[in-house]
């Protein structure tokens, strides 16, 4: 109890200090010096429509790469250790419900569908790599719950994501030979504004991120499934 | 010099990553999967490399890397300047030699591991080289995830509870700075940190809850104490390998990442930073103290030497020209010893640092344990004594002295822990049933971390101001190196002569122009040194690690007589500390004795060093010449104590003598007579140059050598009255020498010229008679086999020449006619009524009556009285240990007879500093104001008193009946206590009753009394540490509210 | 107050809970999540901060068609970089999570248990 009430006060201060930054902030009037950059020229240097995705896969690219990364990272540790469960398969489970099973078999290629659609527009529309990759494994999710001893390749999400990442890491390097730097997307030709060909290699990297998000975020729910023992 | 080509910085992130996708490919082949990670490690320090000598060598200028073909601020970019190429280099070199070394850990966990430490170089890489701060922040995660990875490298449960502490923490922690980049994005308007420092966040209102949270952020990654217990939890868990990446590499960049951002902020974040900084070092090696773990305890010395380096960041401002050399020194020294320490710990594998003994079956492992601790400890040659010099002397020069004692006070605590860990390494048992895994691809790192200490330290030296004076230090340092090499080789035969060849040499070519007292020093030290060598032909086999660590205290000795500045100066002092420390270290029960001396003596260090700080700035910090002693204008009474406490430690003068006794009377037979009577010189030597250049200094009112004069009357009669009551013969002489300093140290206080002659005279004399005795007890010891008195007796038939020596010895000490030391006593007795310090002269002849009883005892109880059954077969004490003696002797039959041979030259140069009260010579007989004496009269006189008593006893003892021991021991009845039996047991206890409470070691108790509140501090704190996570992420919140109601005021 | 301001407090807000869930709860997987919360509030606040009054979403299609004079692009929509870093910041929750969970998974198959004070093998 004593601690709690430590917790308390820490919290009351921790609290004063963050009325004081929130006190601080008074909204946005207009976009700030880096932003209007972006907005002014956005749409013609990188060619994108959408402009969170000119900033994150080009402007920012260093950090998308870094962000790539760090999922690669969890999915590693994670697969160094958690040691798969030979038995896992043969566990006893409750049998899942009809409905889900129904569904899930008619859900899923759509889901695969809407999320492969979401990476490919990632450049014009809100959306992108590691949304449509998200919703990739989303799909697995559904899959796994409804069939929980199912056998997931797992070896083929390992080599979707080394080529992917390897591709991506490709495309920045050929940036600094063929256009003006790491990640440059002009490597490609930037196309008309607007159309799913446009925008240089953009489109192209944000198909390797949401492919390598998908096979990331896939293999991590396959190695908790396989660790699992209980019923 | 050679033009490298430069490779673009981008590769060293494009290739530590792609070649971490690639691997995916080599989930079979492990061993392709590592050597691919080592050619990218390779790379990837060659790219560095290439920068790096491109700036050092080629005038390079630093280089932007623009990313995605815009400018900043509108895309991340990197810079690769001479900082980045340095810190960019360390991180992947030692990625690259860490990566062999855990060639095992890696192969067992398979192709994942491997790339999440391929990726945690790379993210280091990127930490060091980005200006935007927010890719700043996303480098910091993937270095802070691939820890918590590689925490768990060895899995087992300890490391899961680890690693989940140190995500919870560091989770936390990149919370709040991400909150503090995305308010410095919106009053600053971009993410790059260039353009941040020229938006001045502070000058906006708000700004400084973004500045706040940054910096804190940051601040909490360096693990501050003591907010810290998941890192120290990771440091226990982690293995090895993988905590020498992370305390080298990681403590590395992060602090490069702080340097980089402090900027935009203003001075106060400064000094907060370097207060963090201190509390972390202080509190941090108080930890260090109490822990029983090699592993965490190297945590916590990494984090307390980061919290080193944050404090001269925070004093950046100060330290002005000198705080790149400095930075550099500290952190490349903490990276090699720190990466090697725990390399080493990854070799013995026991975390117990009790049981550190096995690494003794690889002695090249145990001298570069050595190596990295005196690296981490500043002592010279490492790269890290030259920046804490040059750190005391500006930091001393900008008047900042508190900064200075706690720096110097939080080395001395990690000096407890280091050297203590040292001491149970070389002396606890090689326990069998533990392994010691020593593959070559662990050792090789080792090696190379080992080797480069000393080749940076070398590089270091001709850096500092000052350095070319250095070049002294070669010839001498290059001989004990090459001992080193042959050590394991040669035989003591060939070894000890070289040793006394090299030593001849050098004294006559190099000191044979010494003049003055250097001169007198030089006959000690050199001379001393080699009488004492000679005695070493007595023993046998290879003597493994005794010759360079001798040779290395001579060095420092001569190195002391032939320093023109105080570096110099400094260096012999430190060289003389560690070589002497590693021989007493021999000895065997030596370990806590050899502990004690080495943090007497880096105390007296850190004393002398914080004195000739102050006096290099009080003297107008343009000068390191030893001259600048006699030009202090401020602090001259401060400077003064300093000094003579520092050089004090190594006179053992009392309250500073508790070390002594068992150092001296443990050390190896020849061993003991170098440290007792040549060592001890080297203090007074200190004081001499002190007192000659400082005259008479006051402090607080009180004339300082008034205080010594007392200090010395109290130690000559304390140790002397000491000395009386031990058993142990070896620990009687070692109280004997702390009395005889006393003796020293009261006449030099004169400051008259009788005094002096007295104090100079004297320590020639000292040094002849307490290395006779010395070796001729070490004799005895070497064939008894036991160092107590009362066991032995009767020995004057076995042993006549030892017998001899010892009669001689005593009767030099006690200040009896016709020897030496009469003339030593009468000059005093001169000195003391010139000087009308009556009070304390009488104390110091009572000190003088004193001896005669210990003097007394140990030639009865040893060689007298009834031999013992055991000793009935025991040999005389070895050849050359009696040449060693009988040189001696001859030595002091010489100045006996002859005593103006020393004394007149010694007096001559005493009147230009002393130049009233001098004596007289008519031939050879001194005439003082007071009266007169001939050498040679005396001699006479007493020689044929002498005879015609010694005649008169034998003619009344020609009917004595001859008795045998059993016809007087036992009386036929079993002696439950052995001793009892022996009359030379308990020997004075009448007088023990009487002052006994004289000698209560109330000194002792004071010293240790001090250091269990030290231990029950460290343990009282440590139970912060109380390993739940939740806890720790507690104090990591407490820390970043506590430390914003103190800068932003809430 | 505008929609920035009300997200930013909540954000707020939402930290204040998630610190109080990790400092009091003793259930790991709360503790989990109450990073979680955390987090969502940490993306509030950037969002938040991001948003200018009347501004839209910075995509070149709907409201601002493609072609638009770069001055009115610039006039009309909210910042897009905090939105691009929100991004960044939910991917690097999200593996830090999943990693977190992974280490729950190892240490409640050696103890079966959940509480964080059976963790405290290592200390002082």
């Amino acid at each position: 109890m004593v601690k709690k009430l430590f917790v308390i006060i820490v919290l009351i201060g921790l609290a004063v200090f963050f009325y004081g930054m929130l006190s601080s902030f008074s909204g946005n009037e207009t976009l700030n010096m880096s932003a209007a950059y972006y907005a002014e020229n956005g749409a013609e240097e990188v060619g994108a429509a959408n402009l969170v995705t000119a900033i994150v896969v080009t402007y920012r690219g260093l950090d998308t790469l870094g962000e790539v990364t760090i999922l690669f990272l969890t999915a590693a540790i994670a697969a160094f250790f958690l040691k798969s469960k030979d038995n896992f398969s043969k566990r006893k489970v409750k049998e899942s419900s009809e409905l889900l099973k129904t569904a899930s078999s008619m859900l899923v290629p759509l889901i695969f569908t809407l999320g492969i659609y979401v990476f490919v527009n990632g450049h014009l529309t809100p959306g992108g790599g590691f949304q449509g990759g998200a919703i990739l494994a989303s799909g697995l999710v559904l899959l796994l719950l409804s069939e929980p001893l199912q056998k997931v390749n797992s070896v083929l999400f390992a080599v979707v994501e080394s080529i992917s990442g390897l591709f991506y890491v490709g495309i920045g390097v050929a940036g600094i030979f063929l256009a003006g730097g790491f990640l440059d997307n002009s490597i490609l030709p930037l196309g008309e504004f607007g159309t799913l060909l446009s925008a240089g290699a953009l489109p192209v990297i944000y198909i390797l991120v949401g492919l390598k998000v998908g096979s990331e975020l896939s293999g991590l729910l396959t190695k908790f499934q396989e660790t699992q023992e209980e019923n | 010099m050679v033009n490298l080509i430069l490779i673009n910085p981008i590769y060293i992130i494009g290739i530590g990553l792609g070649t971490a996708f690639l691997l995916g490919f080599f989930k079979k082949g492990k061993s392709v999967a590592w050597a691919l990670m080592l050619a990218a490690l390779a790379v990837m320090t060659y790219i560095s490399f290439t920068w790096l000598w491109s700036f050092i060598f080629n005038g390079q200028l630093p280089e932007q890397v623009y990313t995605a073909g815009f400018k900043p601020p509108f895309s991340i970019n990197l810079l690769m300047g001479k900082s980045e190429a340095f810190f960019t280099f360390l991180i992947s070199f030692v990625g690259f030699l860490g990566g062999i070394y855990l060639f095992d850990k890696l192969k067992e966990q398979g192709t994942h591991a491997i790339s999440v430490y391929l990726i945690l170089i790379m993210g280091l890489n990127g930490i060091v080289m980005t200006r935007d701060i927010f890719n700043l922040f996303v480098f910091l995660e993937i270095a802070s995830i691939a820890t918590a990875g590689l925490i768990v490298l060895t899995p087992d449960i300890k490391a899961f509870s680890a690693g989940f502490k140190y995500m919870i923490a560091s989770g936390l922690i990149s919370g709040f700075l991400l909150i503090g980049i995305i308010f410095a994005y919106y009053f600053g308007g971009t993410l790059n940190i260039d353009f941040l420092i020229q938006a001045d966040l502070l000058a906006v209102k708000g700004g400084v809850f973004a500045v706040f949270l940054i910096i804190i952020a940051l601040l909490l990654e360096l693990k501050p104490f003591p907010a810290n217990g998941w890192g120290i939890d990771a440091y226990e868990a982690s293995p090895a390998g993988i905590n020498a990446v992370i305390s080298a590499a990681s403590a590395g960049a992060v602090y490069y990442v702080l340097s980089k951002v402090l900027p935009i902020a203003d001075a106060k974040w400064y000094t907060v930073t370097a207060v963090v900084g201190m509390i972390t070092f202080l509190g941090s090696n108080l930890m260090g103290i109490k822990q029983a773990d090699a592993k965490r305890m190297l945590g916590y010395s990494s984090v307390g030497q980061v919290g080193l380096l944050l404090v001269f960041l925070g004093l950046s401002k100060q330290l002005g020209i000198n705080f790149e050399f400095i930075v550099f020194g500290i952190i490349i020294s903490h990276y090699l010893a720190k990466a090697g320490l725990f390399w080493l710990a990854g070799i013995v594998k026991t975390g117990k640092l009790k049981e550190w003994g096995i690494l003794r079956r690889k002695p090249v492992l145990v001298f570069f344990m050595g190596t990295f601790i005196f690296a981490l400890l500043g002592l010279p040659p490492f790269p890290s004594f030259f920046a804490k010099w040059t750190l005391v002397m500006t930091l001393s020069a900008a008047g900042m002295n508190l900064w200075v004692g706690l720096i110097l006070l939080g080395s001395l605590v990690e000096a407890i822990y280091l050297f203590r860990w040292l001491g149970y390494t070389v002396k606890l048992d090689d326990n069998k049933e533990l392994s010691l895994s020593t593959p070559l691809y662990k050792t090789i790192p080792v090696w190379v971390f080992g080797l480069l200490t000393y080749y940076i330290g070398y590089l270091s030296s001709t850096m500092v101001p000052g350095g070319s004076s250095l070049s002294m230090f070669y010839i001498p340092l290059a001989f004990v190196g090459v001992l080193f090499i042959v050590d394991k080789f040669l035989p003591v035969l060939i070894k000890n002569t070289v040793s006394i060849a090299a030593m001849a040499y050098y004294g006559w070519y190099y000191m044979a122009d010494l003049t003055e007292f250097r001169m007198l020093f030089a006959i000690i030290f050199i001379g001393g040194g080699i009488i004492t060598l000679i005695a070493g032909y007595a023993k046998n086999g290879k003597r493994i690690g005794f010759y360079p660590f001798a040779m290395m205290m001579y060095a420092g000795l001569a190195g002391l007589l032939l320093s023109e500045n105080i570096l110099q100066f400094f260096i012999s002092w430190e060289l003389m500390t560690l070589g002497s420390y590693i021989l007493i270290l021999r000895g065997k029960k030596s370990m806590p004795h050899a502990l004690s001396y080495m943090l007497f003596s880096l105390g007296g260090a850190f004393l002398i060093l914080a004195g000739l700080g102050l006096a290099y700035a009080s003297s107008g910090a343009n000068s390191i010449s030893l001259d600048i002693l006699k030009n202090v204008n401020q602090y001259s009474g401060l400077i003064y104590a300093f000094l003579a406490v520092g050089f004090m430690t190594k006179t053992a003068a009392i309250g500073l003598h508790i070390w002594l006794p068992g150092a001296h009377a443990e050390a190896e037979s020849d061993v003991s007579p170098m440290v007792s009577a040549i060592l001890l010189k080297a203090g007074m030597f200190g004081l001499v140059v002190l007192m000659l250049s400082m005259g008479s200094q006051s402090l607080g009112g009180v004339s300082l050598p008034y205080l010594l004069g007392w200090l010395g009357a109290i130690t000559a009669i304390l140790g002397n009255i000491m000395a009386v009551f031990q058993e142990d013969a070896k620990r009687l002489l070692a109280y004997s020498s702390v009395g005889q300093l006393g003796y020293v140290v009261f006449a030099m206080a004169f400051m008259s010229h009788l005094g002096w002659l007295t104090a100079l005279a004297f320590a020639l004399n000292h040094f002849v008679f307490k290395a006779l005795l010395f070796l001729a007890i070490g004799g005895v010891v070497m064939r008894t086999k036991t160092k107590t008195m009362y066991e032995m007796g009767g020995l004057i038939k076995r042993m006549p020449f030892s017998f001899i020596s010892v009669l001689i010895g005593i009767i030099a000490l006690s200040g009896l006619p016709p020897l030496t030391g009469f003339a030593g006593k009468w000059l005093s007795y001169n000195a003391v009524i010139e000087k009308g310090w009556y009070f304390q002269g009488f104390l110091v002849s009572i000190a003088g009556l004193v001896a005669f009883l210990y003097c007394f005892r140990i030639i009865h109880v040893i060689f007298l009285g009834q031999p013992k059954d055991k000793f009935k077969n025991i040999k005389e004490a070895p050849l050359p240990m009696l040449i060693a003696q009988y040189i001696l002797i001859g030595a002091i039959m010489l100045f006996s007879i002859m005593p103006n041979m020393v004394l007149k030259p010694v007096g001559d140069f005493l009147i230009q500093y002393f130049p009233d009260g001098a004596l007289q010579w008519q031939g050879g007989t001194a005439i003082s104001r007071l009266g007169r004496w001939s050498g040679v009269a005396i001699m006479n006189i007493t020689m044929g008193i002498f005879g015609i008593i010694f005649v008169w006893l034998l003619f009344i003892s020609r009917k004595a009946v001859k008795v045998k021991p059993f016809n007087i021991f036992y009386s036929g009845e079993a002696p439950s206590r052995p001793e009892l039996t022996h009359f030379g047991y308990n020997f004075f206890a009448p007088y023990k009753k009487a002052v006994g409470f004289l000698v209560q070691p109330l000194v002792t108790r004071f010293w240790y009394g001090l250091a269990d509140i030290l231990h029950s501090i460290s343990d009282l704190v440590r139970r912060l540490y109380n390993g739940n996570g939740q806890t720790y992420a507690f104090y990591v919140i407490i820390f970043m509210v506590v430390f914003s109601f103190f800068t932003i005021g809430g | 107050m505008d929609f920035g301001q009300i997200a930013v407090s909540v954000g707020f807000l939402l930290i204040l809970i998630g610190v109080w869930g990790i400092l009091t709860q003793k259930n790991i997987i709360k503790i989990v999540i109450g990073f979680s919360v955390f987090d969502t509030g940490l993306h509030m606040i950037m969002v938040g901060i991001g948003y200018v009054k009347g501004g839209t979403a910075p995509i070149l299609d709907g409201a601002i068609a493609p072609g638009t004079a770069p001055i009115n692009i610039v006039a009309g929509i909210v910042d897009p970089v905090p939105q691009a870093l929100v991004l960044t910041a939910i991917v690097i929750g999200l593996g830090v999570t999943a990693l977190m969970l992974a280490y729950v998974v190892r240490l409640y198959e050696d103890r079966k248990s959940l509480d964080i004070s059976s963790y405290e093998d290592l200390k002082w």
